[in-house]
């Protein structure tokens, strides 16, 4: 499980999704496409998402999330008892209309465009969650295979509504254990795969420490109707370590960014990670997927008092816009971590996924491909550097 | 776009080749005179700010927002109105793209307006216009045609519309009052 080198590139998980292979997706949702067709297309996607990440020089790629619909949506097709719903059929069912409303003004997006997996029966596993798209990735690449899974947390939050998941689960707590298992057990099949390093997605905790005061954003439905922040990051965290309990062998990781669904940075959330790391250093995980290269994510000496507790896969190059970071810049901003911590804990990587959500990719597969490989030149500088370094200590 | 023709086939829900008959029919003067109106409405003050109307064997709802200290139990007057441009711009889009074979998949109208001067309403004025002094209405819409075809129906549905024009051409309003 150990990195040989320093600094290792990897991704967050999504890459930009061709054009066509948008197209089959939503034929297939419209049901106007046969299963093995779609997928014959994702293959295809994956293989060149692949060969891209693999030309740009990352050491620990992903499929892309290519089969997904977005991060967390496509478990409707992986588990029973969940529905894709638009925010449109959940109004009926919503509280608090009037915030959703300003929140949707906000985006300018319409309601019938943000889809949350709500659950209405109770969940019944079918074959895994990323088992199939491991399967095709590794006969496709020979480095190290990063999966993101949406985190325990997220998929309880984001499933449960009122009115819909309580005639099963009377609270979101209940369904939590049904969660929790069901990504132990998958968990335990990706390392059985010889899945490398699994990374579950909690995007949504931002949210919970930021989105109260703010009508800028949510990324799920079910959001708005949360309680007090610490009692949710605190759920957040038992769920974490429920889900990790007595597994070694596999890095776990926990990723949490600030929104990635628009190239308006106005519209995405802001604040540091101060507020939310006493929690996330309870979690028994090994790695802090964080975005770093916006502005908006606030200084990297929040870490100074948890030095070298986790891993850091430091968000270097940001995902939604067309500039490309130059190495020297890349390498500056991993200096200022590496002044007060340990160079073998940090990873490198993108703030977010290059395409979250299918229909909104937030860049192209070229301009992602070169800040890619713009990281990659970065850490082989900074390996020249700290490479000595860390055998003479 | 064929499917739209084959007999008895339904597409956004609608029968196309009836609508297509009932559209036809309105140009015969009879059809065309029950059809144009009057069309009616009651309203009954039920308390404080509430008030319901009565439109044939339908009703509805209306009362203020707490900050008026009403009971804010249904959407307001006005908030009624821009739903009723809206829900009329919906009909006319989807009238149209019926009438042209359009599948819609979804479709969504957000729409708002501010205002003038609301202390004409709050009498503190006796200046201006307490109505909206403008309204945006924004579609959004995913169906199957291109682009052009979707900006052509969108085009028809706010120009055919009999609540949107009503308020653009400022349909005038007689008012009278008996009390009894």
């Amino acid at each position: 499980m150990s990195e040989k080198k320093l600094f290792p590139v990897t991704v967050v998980g999504s890459w930009p999704r061709p054009a066509w292979l948008i197209q089959a997706l939503r034929k297939r949702q419209a049901s106007g496409c046969a299963e093995s067709e779609f997928q014959a297309v994702a293959d295809r996607a994956v293989v060149e998402c692949l060969d891209a990440q693999e030309k740009a020089g990352v050491d620990i790629p992903s499929d892309g999330e290519q089969r997904r619909d977005n991060f967390y949506s496509f478990v409707v097709e992986k588990l029973g008892g969940m529905r894709l719903m638009k925010v449109s059929e959940l109004m009926d069912y919503m509280k608090d209309r009037a915030r959703y409303e300003e929140v949707l003004r906000a985006l300018d997006v319409p309601a019938f465009a943000i889809k949350s997996p709500i659950v209405v029966e109770r969940l019944t596993e079918k074959n895994g969650l990323a088992q199939d798209e491991v399967d095709f990735a590794k006969k496709h690449t020979t480095r190290p295979l990063k999966v993101p899974l949406p985190g325990p947390y997220m998929l309880t939050r984001s499933s449960w509504f009122e009115g819909l998941s309580d005639k099963v689960y009377g609270a979101p707590e209940e369904l939590a254990k049904d969660v929790v298992k069901i990504l132990r057990k998958e968990v335990q099949a990706l390392k059985a795969k010889g899945v490398e390093f699994i990374q579950f997605d909690e995007p949504i905790l931002s949210q919970i420490v930021y989105g109260a005061e703010s009508t800028e954003t949510f990324m799920c439905a079910a959001l708005p109707n949360r309680r007090d922040p610490s009692d949710e990051l605190a759920l957040a965290v038992r769920l974490m370590n429920e889900t990790t309990e007595g597994i070694d062998g596999v890095r776990f990781g926990v990723h949490v960014c600030r929104g990635n669904w628009s190239r308006k940075e106005e519209v995405l959330l802001k604040g540091n990670y101060g507020p939310m790391l006493p929690y996330l250093m309870q979690m028994n995980i090994h790695q802090l997927v964080l975005e770093f290269a916006t502005p908006r994510a606030g200084e990297l000496e929040v870490f100074k008092e948890y030095k070298n507790e986790k891993e850091i896969g430091l968000g270097v190059v940001n995902p939604r816009t067309d500039e490309i970071e130059t190495p020297e810049q890349i390498v500056a901003r991993v200096k200022e971590l590496a002044k007060f911590y340990d160079p073998e804990k940090i990873f490198l990587n993108p703030d977010c996924g290059f395409g979250t959500f299918a229909e909104r990719n937030v860049n192209t597969a070229e301009i992602a491909t070169k800040k890619m490989a713009a990281i990659s030149e970065a850490a082989k500088q900074l390996r020249g550097e700290f490479q000595g370094k860390a055998a003479a200590s | 776009m064929a499917e739209a023709k084959m007999s008895g086939e339904r597409l956004n829900g609608l029968r196309p080749e009836k609508l297509n008959e009932i559209l036809c029919s309105m140009k015969q003067p009879e059809v065309l005179q029950g059809i144009s109106g009057p069309w009616k409405s009651r309203v009954v003050w039920q308390d404080g700010f509430r008030a319901k109307a009565y439109m044939r064997t339908h009703a509805s709802e209306m009362d203020e927002p707490g900050g008026l200290d009403a009971t804010d139990l249904a959407a307001s007057a006005h908030e009624q109105l821009l739903s009723a441009i809206g829900a009329c711009m919906t009909v006319g889009f989807v009238l149209n793209a019926t009438k042209r074979g359009v599948k819609i998949h979804d479709l969504e109208i957000a729409l708002e307006g501010n205002f003038d001067n609301i202390l004409k309403w709050a009498g503190l004025d006796d200046a201006g216009n307490p109505g909206y002094r403008g309204i945006k209405a924004k579609a959004f819409v995913r169906a199957d045609a291109d682009e052009k075809t979707l900006r052509e129906i969108w085009k028809l549905a706010v120009d055919g519309s009999p609540v949107t024009q009503s308020v653009v051409r400022g349909t005038p309003v007689t008012t009278e009052i008996e009390v009894v």
